[in-house]
C-alpha cells in the first residue's frame, strides 16, 4: 500500500518537476529578449561554456575518429571493403557520435559548472542580491547561460566531427595504408549536406544543447540553498541530461532522418 | 575592461572556429556538389536491367558528374526499367546518339549512369529519349551466365500469387523482393519445405500490375552484390499466356554459391572465401567441376 | 485596519506594516504585526533567532508576501505592486546581506559599479567616480581591483554596502551587519551606518542581535516575539521597560517567556518513569 503510494509519489513528482521544468523554460524564453541587454554577460558564457569546453571535445573527437579508423579498418578489411573507411567513419560522427557524444560531455564539463554556479550563486544569496538591485536573474544569469549552451553546442559538435575526421584519417591512411584519394572520395560520395550535417549534426546537436542548458540552468536555479543542495544537483543535471539526450537521439533520429 | 576585451576576442576565436568547422565538414567531406539542385533538363532511358541503381544516383559523363537519376519505373507490360536521368542545364551539349551505361563504382560501390557521347550533330533536349543503353551485368550473370537483376522493393495495391519450386533457395526469406529486369514486382510470401518432393517450396506475391508475365517465365535466386540480401528473378518466357494466381512457375534456378562459381571458373579447391555472408545450407552443389 | 492609531505622525512613517500575518511550512512567524519605520532613524529590528526578522525585511522588498495584511512602502502597497513597480521600487532600496553576497565573478570596483551599468547609460568615467566615491567613503578605494575571494568578512561587507548606496537610496536594509565582525571591524560598520544615515539623510533598518552595537546607532528598537512587536522605543529606555520579554532578551536570561527547553513531551516519561508522569 505505502509502495504502491510511493511509486506514484514518484511519477507524480517526476511529471511535476518536468512541468517546472517547462515553466521555467517559458520564463527563460521570455525573459530572452531583456536579456539581449546583457548581450556581454552572454558573450562571457559563451566563453566559460564554449571556448573552455574545446580541450576535451577537441581531444575526445581526436581518439573517437582514431578507434573508428582502427575498428572499421579491421571490420571493413574482412569484407575487402577498407575503401569505405572514409564515408563510415564520417556518417557515423556526423549523424550518432558527434553529436550524442558532444552533448554527454558538454553535460559533463558545462553543464555541471552552470548548475554547480548558479546553485552557489543562489547559496551565496547572489540571486537574492540581484532580485535586490532590481536585476532580474532570470535575464541576467540564467538567459545568458541558456543562450551560451545553445550556440556553443553546435559549434562545438563541428569541431569534435572535425578532429573525428582527422583521427580515422589519421589511423586509417597514415597508420593502415588506406589510400588517401579513396578515403576522400568515398567519404564526399555518401555523406549528404542535408541528411547528414545540417539534419544530423546541426539540429541534433541544438537540440542537445538547448535541452542540457535548461537542465543545467533550471537545477542550480531551483537547488535548496545548500552545500548538499549543490551537490545533489550537479549530479542530476549529469544523470538527467545524460538520460535526455540519449532518449531524445532515438527521437530525433527516427523525425530526422 | 581588459579582462572583458579578451572574453570577447578568445569567444569570437571560438565561434569562428566552430564556423571553420561547420563550412569545412559541409563543403569538404560531403557530397555538396550532389545536392545541387539548379536549373536540369530530363531525359529518359530504358535498361534491361538497372541492377542496384537507385533514385539519386549520380549521372557521369567521363566520370565527371552531370546530374542524377530522377526515378526509376518499370514499364507496365514490358520487362524493361524506364529510367529518367535529370542533367544539369549546363551540359546541354550531349549528343542525342550517346550511350547510357550502368557502371558499378568498384565492387561494393554504389552505380551509376555513364553516358558516353555519340557523334551526332544533334544534342538531347528536354524530354528527349536515350535509345542506346547497356544494362548492368550482375556478379552472378558474369560469372555463370545466369540472367537476373536487382533494384529496390515496391508492392501495393493488390498481389497475385504464384509458386515455384527451388532445390536449394539459400538463405531467401519471406519478404525478399521479386523482381524483374532488376526492378521489384513482389515480394516472397512464404517458404517452406515440401515433405514429399524433398524441395523448397516458395510462394511469391506479384503486384497486379504486373500480369502479363508469360506463364513459361523461368525464376532464380540471386543475391544482389556480394554480400547483399537474395532476391527471386523473373526471367520472362515466350508464351502468349499470362501468369495466373495459383500458377506454378515449372522452370527455376536454384541459389548458386559465389564460392562455388568461383571455383568452378577459376582454380580448382579454392574455396578460401568464408566471406559472403554464409549463405551456405544443406544440399548446395558442392565444388565440382 | 489600515490608518488607525500610529505611533508616529502618518508623514513620518516610510514603512508601515499593518495586520501581517505570515506562515511558513505550517509555523506562524507573523501574527497580525503592526510596526513603523520612521524616516531619517536608525530603526533596529531585534528578537530571539527564529522570531522572522529577515522574513520580515524580505516582506518590505517584496521577496516574499504575506498570508494577509499589508506592507506600505514610501506609500506603495509592496503586495499590490506589478513586477516592474516592485523593480522600480527596489532601485531606490538599499539591502546589505549578512554574507553581503557579492557578484564572485567581478572585482571589487565592477561589483559596485554593477547596479549602475545595469540601470543607467551613464558614461565610463561617471561610473568610475561615482564607484571611486562610494569607495572611498567605505574606506576601500585602494581595494577596488581586488576579487571577492580576497576580500575579509569585514571588508566584503563594507563593499557591499558601498553596493548598497551607489543609487543614494531611500532606504537602506542591514541583515545582521555584525555578525562575525571582530571589534574593530563592527566599529568600522557602526561608524558608517551612523555617518551614512547622517550625511545622505537615509533611512536605516537594521537587523541584529548586538545589544550594545545597537545602542550605540540606533534611534528606535522594535523587539519581536512570537509574531508580535512586544516591545519598542529608543534604545537607553526599553531594557527598563520591565516586561518580561525585554528582561529576558537584555538581561541574556536563559529561561523565561522564551523558554529553553523546545515543546517536547513529559521528560519523565520520555525516561519511562511512569509514576512521575501523568
Amino acid at each position: 500500500m505505502s509502495a504502491r503510494l510511493g511509486h506514484e509519489n514518484v511519477v507524480v513528482g517526476s511529471l511535476a518537476q518536468i512541468g517546472r521544468c517547462g515553466l521555467f523554460l517559458l520564463r527563460i524564453l521570455t525573459a530572452i529578449p531583456r536579456s539581449f541587454r546583457h548581450v556581454r554577460e552572454t558573450v562571457r558564457q559563451l566563453w566559460f561554456v564554449g571556448a573552455m569546453s574545446l580541450t576535451i571535445i577537441m581531444t575526445c573527437g581526436l581518439f573517437i575518429g582514431m578507434v573508428l579508423g582502427l575498428q572499421l579498418y579491421h571490420v571493413l578489411s574482412i569484407f575487402g571493403g577498407t575503401s569505405a573507411t572514409g564515408s563510415v567513419v564520417a556518417l557515423a560522427v556526423y549523424r550518432e557520435l558527434g553529436p550524442v557524444v558532444t552533448a554527454l560531455l558538454f553535460a559533463g564539463r558545462a553543464g555541471t559548472s552552470v548548475t554547480a554556479e548558479i546553485g552557489l550563486m543562489r547559496a551565496t544569496d547572489q540571486i537574492a542580491a540581484m532580485e535586490m538591485m532590481a536585476v532580474d536573474p532570470i535575464a541576467y544569469v540564467v538567459a545568458p547561460r541558456f543562450l551560451a549552451g545553445l550556440i556553443a553546442m553546435p559549434l562545438l559538435c563541428c569541431v569534435f566531427c572535425g578532429l573525428s575526421i582527422f583521427g580515422g584519417h589519421l589511423v586509417a591512411v597514415d597508420w593502415l595504408g588506406v589510400d588517401n584519394g579513396t578515403f576522400w572520395s568515398n567519404m564526399t560520395a555518401n555523406v549528404k549536406v542535408w541528411d547528414d550535417v545540417i539534419n544530423g549534426l546541426i539540429w541534433k546537436s541544438l537540440v542537445f544543447g538547448g535541452v542540457i542548458s535548461l537542465i543545467a540552468v533550471f537545477q542550480g536555479y531551483t537547488t535548496p540553498p545548500t552545500s548538499e543542495g549543490v551537490a545533489y544537483a550537479t549530479t542530476r543535471t549529469v544523470v538527467a541530461s545524460s538520460i535526455a539526450v540519449l532518449a531524445l537521439d532515438f527521437v530525433l533520429t527516427a523525425f530526422l532522418m | 575592461m581588459s579582462q572583458r576585451k579578451s572574453y570577447a576576442a578568445g569567444t569570437g576565436l571560438f565561434i569562428v572556429l566552430g564556423f571553420a568547422a561547420l563550412v569545412y565538414l559541409a563543403t569538404q567531406t560531403t557530397s555538396v556538389v550532389n545536392s545541387h539542385q539548379g536549373a536540369s533538363y530530363t531525359v529518359d532511358a530504358q535498361f534491361a536491367n538497372v541492377g542496384q541503381l537507385k533514385e539519386r544516383a549520380p549521372v557521369k559523363v567521363a566520370g565527371v558528374r552531370v546530374g542524377q537519376v530522377q526515378s526509376i519505373t518499370l514499364l507496365p507490360g514490358k520487362d524493361v526499367a524506364d529510367v529518367k536521368l535529370s542533367i544539369d542545364r549546363k551540359f546541354n551539349q550531349v549528343p542525342a546518339d550517346s550511350t547510357a551505361v550502368i557502371y558499378t563504382s568498384g565492387l561494393l560501390g554504389d552505380q551509376y549512369v555513364g553516358l558516353q557521347f555519340g557523334s551526332a550533330k544533334n544534342y538531347l533536349a528536354d524530354g528527349g529519349h536515350m535509345t542506346l543503353t547497356k544494362s548492368t551485368q550482375p556478379l552472378e550473370e558474369m560469372l555463370g551466365k545466369f540472367f537476373g537483376a536487382g533494384g529496390t522493393a515496391d508492392a501495393f495495391g493488390g498481389s497475385f500469387k504464384v509458386t515455384a519450386h527451388f532445390t536449394n533457395i539459400g538463405t531467401l526469406s519471406v519478404g525478399a523482393p521479386v523482381k524483374m529486369a532488376g526492378a521489384a514486382i513482389g515480394s516472397v510470401s512464404e517458404v517452406k519445405a515440401d515433405p514429399v518432393k524433398l524441395d523448397a517450396t516458395v510462394t511469391m506475391a506479384i503486384n497486379n500490375r504486373y500480369n502479363q508475365i508469360p506463364d513459361d517465365s523461368a525464376a532464380a535466386i540471386f543475391t544482389s552484390g556480394l554480400i547483399g540480401g537474395q532476391y527471386v528473378a523473373i526471367q520472362p518466357g515466350g508464351s502468349p499466356n499470362s501468369l495466373k494466381d495459383g500458377d506454378q512457375l515449372v522452370l527455376t534456378q536454384s541459389a548458386v554459391q559465389l564460392e562455388d562459381l568461383i571455383g568452378k571458373f577459376l582454380v580448382n579447391g579454392s574455396s578460401s572465401g568464408n566471406n559472403a555472408g554464409g549463405n551456405g545450407s544443406s544440399n548446395q552443389p558442392a565444388g565440382k567441376h | 485596519m489600515i490608518d488607525t492609531v500610529q505611533a508616529q505622525p502618518e508623514d513620518r512613517a516610510l514603512v508601515r506594516v499593518r495586520g501581517l500575518t505570515t506562515r511558513l511550512n505550517g509555523k506562524t512567524v507573523f501574527d497580525q504585526l503592526d510596526l513603523d519605520i520612521p524616516r531619517g532613524k536608525v530603526t533596529a529590528i531585534m528578537g530571539p533567532s527564529g522570531t522572522g526578522k529577515t522574513t520580515l525585511l524580505k516582506h518590505i522588498t517584496g521577496q516574499m508576501r504575506g498570508d494577509a495584511g499589508e506592507v506600505w512602502v514610501d506609500g506603495k502597497n509592496v503586495g499590490e505592486l506589478s513586477r516592474d513597480a516592485l523593480f522600480e521600487l527596489r532601485e531606490r532600496i538599499g539591502y546589505l546581506f549578512q554574507n553581503s553576497a557579492l557578484l564572485t565573478d567581478f572585482d571589487v570596483f565592477e561589483n559596485v559599479a554593477f547596479p549602475l551599468r545595469q540601470h543607467t547609460r551613464l558614461p565610463e568615467v561617471l561610473i568610475r567616480n561615482i564607484v571611486l566615491t562610494k569607495l572611498q567613503a567605505v574606506g576601500l578605494r585602494g581595494a577596488a581591483s581586488l576579487m571577492p575571494s580576497e576580500l575579509s568578512g569585514g571588508m566584503a561587507r563594507r563593499v557591499a554596502l558601498a553596493r548598497a548606496i551607489v543609487f543614494d537610496p531611500m532606504l537602506i536594509l542591514y541583515d545582521e551587519p555584525f555578525v562575525g565582525l571582530d571589534p574593530i571591524a563592527l566599529n568600522q560598520v557602526l561608524k558608517l551606518i551612523r555617518t551614512l544615515n547622517e550625511t545622505l539623510g537615509l533611512t536605516s533598518v537594521l537587523v541584529a542581535h548586538e545589544l550594545e552595537a545597537i545602542k550605540q546607532v540606533a534611534d528606535v528598537v522594535y523587539l519581536i516575539a512570537n509574531g508580535k512587536v512586544v516591545a519598542q522605543g529608543d534604545p537607553k529606555t526599553i531594557a527598563g521597560n520591565g516586561s518580561s520579554w525585554t528582561r529576558q532578551f537584555f538581561g541574556g536570561e536563559a529561561d523565561g517567556p522564551v523558554p529553553f527547553q523546545y515543546p517536547a513531551d513529559d521528560y519523565g516519561q520520555a525516561l519511562g518513569f511512569k509514576q512521575g508522569a501523568v
